[in-house]
């Protein structure tokens, strides 16, 4: 929100420097985002009446001014179309100024002096956004009024400083240069000034003559009407035009110009009926069954039942809190006008505004919050305005309908509880002081402070609130820091939680980087994956989009994707792991989704199935599992023949495998990538937390080595399964370290070459004790497999 | 007999002085000491020796195979050594030759960002808590004080995957978890994932991350909480580190503050970090809200506590000067490798 330094000025005595009353405020709570002088540079700009006009005795497109200043004249040489003789306009003298810095100087055109130059809105330094294109071509004109000879500078408030202020949602009531000027005053210690309203006479009820009001939906806490004669419609005098126009809002006329002069000063919109238009004698707060409204700007509006409508009985004529209708627009013929200060429910604004897309000055400090005591302030400062400059009669009377009027209860606070709460150490005293300059109501009884805030701060409610105003007063920068005392705390991660570090090191350290990707995946993505789409998917309803709409049950389509991305950009290889949750729905709907976290590893480029195996193995083996077991098989999105499900016992943890080469088409991927993809609850499962010492062995070992020859489609670990159940005890270790295939085996045929490791810890192993073993080995090998040794 | 042994030992000396290598060295060594070596076939006639005579020839022959003995040794090392230095001489790397490549992966520049500020909180007594990404519209809201109105929880800011259930738009439902769950004194921070209705661009995300911080105990005061946080921020941004705390407002703390750290990249000076303020803004907190307390079955009266949370995505994008938020999960390896 736009604030006027010299508006505010208005209100509260501000000596410090500017920057010092940004941090100020901004430490007291109104958090002030940036301090922007409007135009610094100007200098020696007056106001000058142009008395005559000539033509240019050298220059077909010059004219000649004489400019009067009140005390001295002075001769301008001008190009400007739209200058007139008895216009007033701002002149810049010789050594003048301009908002961009530049000088201008006495000069010669084409034979006659020019003795300054007159100025234009840009040239000025004035905000160009609020001003009309015919406005921005010419001169600014100044109104009639004007006196002669003032600095341009101070007239047109062009030595302001534009303070832009973050408000909490909390803090409604400071959406306006009186709630702005209530914080100074309170952070400055500085008195707080007064604004003049009208004075009704009391006895005088004119207005009922022409109207009547009924509020008949709950949405509307308070409605206030005021009527008034219009004298003349023309522009609002100088003075409130730059205020509006230093608060970042259009000047319009003297009608729409006051209501927003008071939105802005006290934060309350207002809204100004054409009474003529409006066609009936009552207006009717309610909700309607209508389908349309034309609003103020010339818009078509398709409302629904849910949405406030004023209404003259019949139909609306204007959105509560958000815009009028055309309908009863104020025009140049308007001889009566209603003016509505209302409040209206901020849920039900925010909806209707949101559902119109319309965002107006007004919805938005509704939205916020306004406060339905301000009302009648407002429609009296108004009105006391509109009469002032002379826009309008006033009709005496006033229709108010506030149905439930708001209470500000009593608060009661304990000092001592504040400075423990806190942990400050302030006297009664200093705190009843802090709760003034905030304008509480403070009694003092039985060592207790009983606060009744103003009426419209409504985020006061519960002693806490209280400490908060307390604290920031005095400066949350003045709390000491302290550091908690209470029970010490061992502060551990979980098993799981050191778990997943330990597995993440391990993956790091094998060459794998970690990704993070989004939660998010799509029907389209999936069925790239060469899968139908799971039933258990979790569905958003108000996805950012199709692509983003399902919630992922799997990290396998993002890795691809990461791996897309990389081999696109040219890196020749990767490997990836991630750690992070899935998503499937519940199979009761009283319940949340299911949560379930897994680790992936992905690879491509210089990498192959046992690679990526190797690194889970290892990592298998880390986590202290046995009896892992890798089996053909698993889903449509591998490899059919390079694909293997992975178990601990009899418990699945994963799949391991190629990717399908659809799938590698669907997602442009690199020709051969891999995957795998674990449960990481069930790896948490399986691990093995004991670690126990193995006493080191003190006799020496014997190996020997087999080179089984089995049909190629037998699986290697079939044949190790048989090694190691007829192996006995005293084998140690057993790997398999050559696999052949070729000419000096049997076609269809493969040899497995195995290097097995005995030991017996009491004693040197001798051939007797070995050869059995061997034999047994070899016979079930043929038995089971018809597996032989290789010649 | 002395004689003889004196003439073997010359002969040695002569002999020994003609070996060029081991090989020699073994051939000679075998020649006057082995099993039918010269020194040994002499040492047969000691029989025929008297009982006088015997040890003092015994003596003789012992100084002879000595000094035999002591001279083959000094010899073997002699060429030892020179067999070492040819080989040394032999072998020369070019040392400046890069070393053979091994793969090492890295960590997300996230995870080592919430590694820091966990390994931080951990030393400060918090553990670590987690939620539900999927999460209760009443944990995400409700509990935490936010009005049934408020506009957070339109279908504009918060994804919905049924009427009451969100993804959680913040971390703080993992605090009320906790709070359900276990009595005071709790020291907790909880780190995760957390998602809301923004396109992606530069510096928004729907899916990002936070770490929220709480702590309930008897006693705990405001100036707790600024002591606490002021200490994490020394932490994490260095010693020299100040903080600011303003006044703001949150709905789940009251009264509530936003804090500032003095920019880390100008030391407060003003730059472009921190957009010529010199402080960034890092995290908001405040005093747990006593409606937060009471609905979790927490007694205000009794207990208080402090509330804290930032964005984690952010403070890894500062902390690493990275200018874009959607590089962090891109995962280009170029990206992931300057880690």
């Amino acid at each position: 929100m736009l604030i006027s330094l010299n508006w505010l000025k208005e209100y509260v005595n501000i000596e410090c420097e500017v920057d010092d009353l940004g941090e100020a405020l901004t430490m007291s709570g109104t958090k002030v985002e940036t301090l922007v002088e409007l135009s610094p540079k100007i200098e020696n700009i007056l106001t000058g009446k142009i008395e005559r006009i000539d033509r240019h005795p050298n220059a077909d497109k010059l004219v000649v001014c004489q400019v009067n200043f009140g005390d001295f004249e002075k001769v301008i040489v001008t190009a400007a179309k739209n200058v007139f003789e008895g216009a007033i306009v701002p002149v810049a003298l010789d050594g003048a100024v301009l908002a961009n810095g530049q000088t201008i100087n006495d000069s010669d055109f084409r034979g006659v002096l020019s003795q300054g130059m007159f100025c234009s809105i840009e040239e000025l330094g004035m905000n160009q956004d609020l001003f009309s294109k015919e406005m921005m071509d010419g001169i600014y004109i100044l109104p009639a009024n004007t006196s002669l000879g003032q600095s341009v500078k101070s007239l047109l408030w062009l030595d302001d400083v534009i303070i832009d202020v973050e408000l909490t949602a909390n803090r409604p009531d400071c959406q306006s240069v009186l709630g702005i000027a209530r914080e100074t005053s309170a952070t400055l210690d500085q008195p707080l000034g007064s604004f003049e309203t009208y004075n009704a006479p009391e006895s005088l009820d004119t207005i009922a003559e022409y109207l009547s009001i009924q509020v008949e939906s709950d949405l509307c806490k308070r409605y206030i009407g005021k009527m008034m004669r219009v004298k003349k419609i023309e522009p609002s005098p100088l003075w409130m035009q730059v205020k509006l126009l230093n608060s970042g809002v259009r000047p319009i006329n003297n009608i729409v110009d006051v209501t927003n002069y008071v939105m802005l000063e006290l934060g309350q919109p207002l809204h100004a009926f054409d009474y003529k238009s409006l066609g009936s004698e009552e207006i009717i707060v309610k909700t309607t069954d209508d389908k349309k409204i034309i609003t103020l700007d010339d818009q078509e509006r398709a409302i629904d039942q849910s949405m406030l409508m004023i209404t003259n009985g019949k139909i609306p004529v204007a959105i509560a809190g958000v815009m009028g209708g055309q309908n009863s627009e104020i025009n140049e013929t308007t001889e009566l006008i209603v003016l509505e200060s209302a409040c209206f429910d901020k849920s039900s604004v925010r909806l209707t505004s949101k559902k119109l897309g319309l965002r107006t000055e007004a919805s938005a400090r509704y939205e916020k919050g306004v406060d339905p005591d301000l009302a009648i302030t407002a429609a009296l400062r108004a009105t006391y305005l509109l009469e002032k400059i002379g826009a309008v009669e006033v009709i005496e009377g006033i229709i108010d309908i506030y149905p439930n009027p708001q209470t500000q209860a009593e608060i009661e606070l304990d000092p001592q509880w504040v400075n423990r709460f806190v942990g400050i150490n302030l006297s009664a005293d200093t705190m009843i002081s802090y709760l003034k300059r905030l304008f509480f109501q403070v009694r003092e009884k039985n060592q207790l402070l009983l606060v009744t805030p103003p009426y419209y701060r409504t985020d006061i409610l519960i002693k806490e609130d209280l400490a908060e105003e307390i604290a920031r007063i005095y400066g949350y920068n003045n709390i000491p820091g302290t550091i908690m005392g209470g029970e010490t705390q061992v502060g551990e991660k979980t098993e799981v939680q050191k778990t997943e570090n330990q597995i993440k090191s391990l993956l790091v350290g094998q060459g794998y980087f970690e990704t993070m990707t989004s939660s998010f995946t799509s029907e389209n993505k999936i069925s790239g994956l060469n899968e139908g789409l799971p039933d258990d998917m979790v569905k958003l309803i108000n996805p950012l989009g199709e692509e983003n709409s399902l919630m992922r049950r799997s990290l396998i389509g993002h890795q691809l994707e990461v791996i897309a991305l990389n081999s696109h950009r040219k890196n020749p290889q990767g490997r990836f792991f991630e750690l992070a949750n899935t998503y499937s729905k519940a199979e009761k709907s009283d319940c949340l989704p299911l949560q379930q976290k897994k680790l992936v590893l992905s690879s491509y480029g210089n990498t192959d199935f046992f690679d990526l195996k190797g690194t889970i193995e290892l990592m298998l083996a880390e986590l202290g599992i046995e009896n892992v077991l890798f089996v053909a098989g698993g889903s449509d999105m591998l490899h059919p023949g390079r694909k293997a499900e992975i178990f601990v016992g009899e418990t699945i943890l994963g799949e391991i495998g190629e990717i399908h080469p659809l799938v590698v088409k669907n997602f442009n991927l690199p020709k051969r990538c891999y995957i795998c993809e674990i449960s990481f609850g069930s790896l948490m499962e399986a691990k093995k937390y004991n670690v126990r010492f193995k006493e080191l062995p003190k006799f020496p070992g014997t190996s020997r080595d087999l080179a089984i020859v089995v049909e190629e489609n037998i699986p290697a670990s079939s044949v190790l399964a048989i090694i190691k159940d007829n192996a006995g005890d005293l084998l140690e270790s057993v790997e398999l370290f050559d696999v052949y295939t070729g000419e000096q085996v049997p076609q269809h045929h493969k040899s497995l070459a195995y290097a097995l490791s005995f030991r017996h810890l009491e004693k040197t192993l001798s051939d007797d004790d070995i050869n059995p073993v061997i034999e047994k080995i070899l016979v079930e090998l043929e038995g089971q497999l018809n597996g032989r040794l290789r010649d | 007999m002395k004689d003889q042994l004196k003439e073997i030992q010359e002969r040695f000396l002569k002999d020994v002085q003609s070996v060029k290598d081991l090989k020699d060295l073994d051939t000679i060594r075998v020649q006057f000491l082995g099993k039918k070596g010269e020194l040994t076939a002499a040492l047969k006639g000691m029989g025929k020796l008297t009982a006088e005579e015997r040890p003092k020839i015994g003596k003789i022959a012992n100084d002879v195979r000595e000094s035999i003995e002591s001279n083959l040794t000094a010899q073997k090392e002699k060429f030892e050594r020179i067999k070492i230095e040819a080989q040394l001489s032999m072998e020369t790397l070019d040392v400046s030759l890069p070393g053979s490549k091994k793969d090492l992966g890295k960590l997300h520049p996230l995870t080592k960002t919430i590694n820091e500020l966990e390994d931080i909180f951990l030393g400060m007594g918090f553990s670590i808590a987690e939620g539900p990404d999927i999460e209760w519209a009443k944990y995400n809201f409700d509990f935490l004080n936010v009005p049934k109105e408020h506009s957070a929880r339109d279908l504009q800011d918060t994804f919905y995957v049924a009427d009451e259930i969100v993804l959680r738009t913040q971390t703080s439902p993992v605090q009320v978890r906790v709070m359900e769950q276990k009595k005071p004194p709790l020291r907790i921070i909880s780190p995760g994932r957390v998602y809301r209705c923004d396109e992606i661009d530069a510096t928004h995300s729907p899916v990002f991350h936070q770490m929220e911080g709480l702590v309930i105990d008897k006693g705990i005061t405001m100036s707790d909480l600024k002591g606490t946080l002021d200490l994490f921020a020394k932490k994490l941004f260095g010693e020299q580190t100040k903080t600011k705390f303003r006044p703001h407002q949150f709905y789940f703390t009251e009264p509530s503050a936003e804090m500032d750290v003095t920019c880390f990249k100008c030391g407060g000076e003003g730059c472009r970090v921190c957009s010529n303020t010199g402080w960034i803004e890092i995290l908001g907190c405040g005093m747990v809200h006593p409606n937060v307390l009471r609905d979790c079955g927490i007694d205000p009266e009794v207990y208080s506590g402090f509330a804290f949370g930032m964005g984690l995505d952010r403070i890894a994008l500062t902390k690493y000067g990275i200018n874009d938020l959607r590089l962090l999960f891109e995962n280009d390896l170029r990206f992931l490798g300057q880690f």
